[in-house]
């Protein structure tokens, strides 16, 4: 258990799933969550409806026509059903000693109608009494990929995440989820958390950090129901591990969005922006932001300094890369005289240069054994803290299709290179015309946990937040 | 005055603003440097106040009614000596019941006159979701204008108070520009940090302004100060 004691647990640890109310032809929740067999869980359907029962029973998932027949506690429950059964679902829940239920049911209070207000004060009410971990309402509930639990079916269920997500949106929650999977970073466990009625961001913020099993969390947040709460445990996790916070609803027109959202009240933007600094938070505005962050947090070696090496392929984009990470706030800085004397033993100044920034393309010639060795010089200067390189899909894109061998061999020289350096290494690679082929070589990549960037700018923000943490903390 | 007594007669009389004799000794009270200021209800307490607190001197207007004491006549500057406060003290009366016949009038606040230094505001408010909020800025246009502030929560600790003030957009002007030395920092934030303290040590602040504080080579005085207590 990743920790013991906390009031979240077990929830966040299940052995034991019941599905509430799933339905045909597609029984989505049964079907994300059948991994929870391989993983040697037990998952289990609760569901009165004859009609449907053949359907659960041809998934291989036992059937229960009421919780009261279930032999023994759940650990968590994936309740969709109607709103108006909710409370009768709530209160088998709590008889069953049930460690929580994240309930994708929705229409309450969210809808403004008094009908969903008032069911939302009920749940709210039996759930506060019984101590329930509620998750949502109006949600996608957990992804615990390790317990094979999954709140979409595209997610994978790996035992290796390392990083922590809420959210108080669904789509924010998958969405994160899937591209972060796509780009190689696994999650160790995400709550997509709606309406918040019992559970508040700052709860699941309370596991994440005390979990042994994530090193980063990340959230997607609109507004906060305690606010006081919020800065008091956001602080204390940004002292035990970096926290990423995406929020939502930063100007007038989009808070007035997340007010018909989620109904999240709006402290100013400025104050949450001096808040969130206060904790130490790393603060990102969009998705790509936000995993942009992530991949430098979990791929690359922690940065000790703002002193970048910029090696570009060319003379224009030395230029652009110099001024992307000058605007970003970073430094490029005049290498060592010894830097300049090992570059020019080998380095064709004939349409290059090994200034810093590096123009590097006609001195490499594809030859790995002289970019690993422009590499080995650059990062031994000590007027360097961290590298960034271009790859050019403009330049290379030919060659890589013709012997793909070349793209491999050069990624391998940057991951060895990266294994064996203490400073973080950067990938720029700007898809130009060949969006669809570079997209597809990303795998490549991502499974050598290079750490790889689409625009210079991007990864200079990135760059710049993470050591704006370090230097906060 | 201790708090608990300014805020006991603040709600006897119905009153969630201080004046700013109390507001000023309260924060004097609690180490924040403010310009002296006592109340005078005569002439001759208005005299004797202002040499014991030696020339020049400011005289305001106080009371509960009067927000904008400058339109009124209220406000006298730069007086050098007891004649000065003498004449000042009977205008200022004079001004306020002409402008506000219906007006209570306390008395006259005897302040020194600060000498100007750089403007800055530091002040406190309270919000719904997060509580007390601290706020910090350039004094005048930069922040009516610019909206140049930058904002912590309570409790704020030296280096929050250091990157509030390195936030504003106008923080080079804290530097010295023009021949202008530059700001005594560490008094700034210290009176950031030392507002902090007080308004955590005391809930009932809802509000506090200290518009402006004026920032000299060596030292920080808040010239103005606005406090607003909750409804008992």
């Amino acid at each position: 258990m990743a920790v013991p004691g906390h009031r979240l647990d077990r929830m966040f640890n299940p052995k034991v799933v019941a599905v509430i109310g799933d339905k045909g032809p597609g029984y989505m929740w049964l079907r994300n969550n059948m991994p929870l067999k391989e993983k040697g869980g037990t998952l289990y359907s609760v569901q009165l409806d004859e009609k449907e029962i053949p359907g659960i029973e041809a998934l291989g998932v036992k059937n229960f026509t009421s919780m009261k027949e279930i032999p023994e506690e759940i650990d968590y429950a994936v309740v969709a059903v109607p709103r108006q059964v909710s409370p009768y679902v709530l209160k088998d829940l709590i008889e069953n000693g049930a460690h929580g239920a994240g309930f994708f049911t929705s229409g309450f209070a969210e809808t403004g109608e008094e009908l969903g207000v008032q069911l939302q004060q009920k749940l709210t009410e039996m759930a506060r009494e019984a101590g329930f971990n509620l998750v949502g309402p109006n949600c996608m509930g957990l992804y615990l990929p390790k317990a094979g639990v999954r709140f979409n079916d595209g997610a994978p269920v790996a035992d290796d995440g390392r990083i922590g997500f809420l959210s108080q949106s669904g789509t924010h929650g998958i969405m994160f989820t899937l591209v972060a999977n796509a780009l190689g970073m696994h999650l160790s466990r995400c709550a997509s958390f709606g309406n918040a009625i019992v559970l508040d961001v700052s709860d699941y913020l309370d596991y994440l950090m005390r979990d042994d099993e994530t090193d980063v969390a990340g959230m997607y947040v609109e507004g906060v129901k305690n606010g006081r709460k919020f800065f008091e445990t956001l602080r204390e996790a940004c002292k035990r591990k970096p926290v990423v916070v995406w929020k939502g609803g930063q100007t007038e027109a989009g808070a007035r969005a997340t007010m018909s959202h989620t109904g999240s009240l709006a402290a100013p933007q400025s104050v949450w922006d001096g808040m969130m600094r206060q904790c130490g938070a790393i603060t990102t505005n969009n998705l790509d932001e936000t995993t942009d962050v992530m991949q430098l947090l979990t791929k690359a070696k922690r940065p000790t300094g703002p002193r970048m090496a910029l090696l570009a392929q060319t003379g224009g984009q030395s230029v652009s890369i110099t001024d992307a990470f000058a605007k970003a706030g970073l430094q490029v800085p005049r290498f060592s005289d010894q830097t300049y004397a090992s570059l020019g033993e080998f380095f064709n100044v004939i349409g290059g240069s090994y200034q810093n920034p590096l123009d590097m393309a006609g001195t490499i010639q594809g030859k790995m054994e002289t970019l690993e060795r422009i590499l080995k010089i650059v990062d031994d200067d000590p007027n360097v803290d961290a590298m960034a390189i271009e790859l050019s899909a403009m330049f290379a894109a030919r060659q890589w299709k013709k012997d793909p061998a070349t793209l491999d061999a050069t990624l391998d020289a940057l991951k060895a290179h990266s294994a064996r350096s203490p400073k973080p290494l950067l990938v720029v690679l700007h898809p130009a015309h060949e969006a669809e082929y570079v997209g597809s070589i990303g795998p490549k990549f991502h499974e050598r946990q290079i750490p790889l960037f689409q625009s210079f700018e991007r990864a200079a923000a990135a760059m710049n937040r993470v050591l704006a943490y370090h230097a906060n903390r | 005055m201790t708090f608990q007594t300014v805020l006991g007669e603040a709600r006897a009389e119905g009153r969630t603003l201080l004046n700013e004799v109390e507001a000023k000794s309260l924060l004097r009270e609690a180490g924040i440097a403010a310009t002296a200021a006592t109340l005078a209800t005569t002439r001759e307490e208005a005299q004797s106040q202002a040499a014991a607190m030696g020339f020049p001197v400011v005289l305001k207007v106080v009371s509960p009614d009067i927000a904008h004491k400058s339109d009124v006549g209220g406000v006298k500057l730069n007086l050098a000596d007891r004649e000065a406060v003498g004449q000042a003290f009977d205008e200022i009366m004079a001004n306020s019941k002409k402008a506000e016949p219906n007006a209570r009038i306390k008395g006259v606040a005897v302040q020194q006159m600060a000498k100007q230094g750089t403007e800055v505001i530091v002040g406190m408010t309270t919000d719904p979701q997060f509580g007390p909020v601290m706020m910090f800025g350039l004094g005048g246009i930069m922040v009516e204008v610019l909206k140049d502030v930058s904002f912590r929560l309570v409790p704020v600790t030296d280096r929050d108070a250091g990157q509030m003030i390195d936030e504003i957009k106008g923080r080079p002007i804290l530097q010295g520009v023009r021949g202008q030395p530059a700001a005594d920092l560490a008094a700034l934030k210290s009176t950031i940090v030392k507002v902090s303290e007080f308004v955590e040590a005391h809930p009932e602040v809802r509000e506090l302004d200290l518009n402006p504080v004026f920032a000299y080579p060596d030292g920080a005085l808040a010239v103005d100060a606005r406090i607003v207590v909750s409804e008992g």
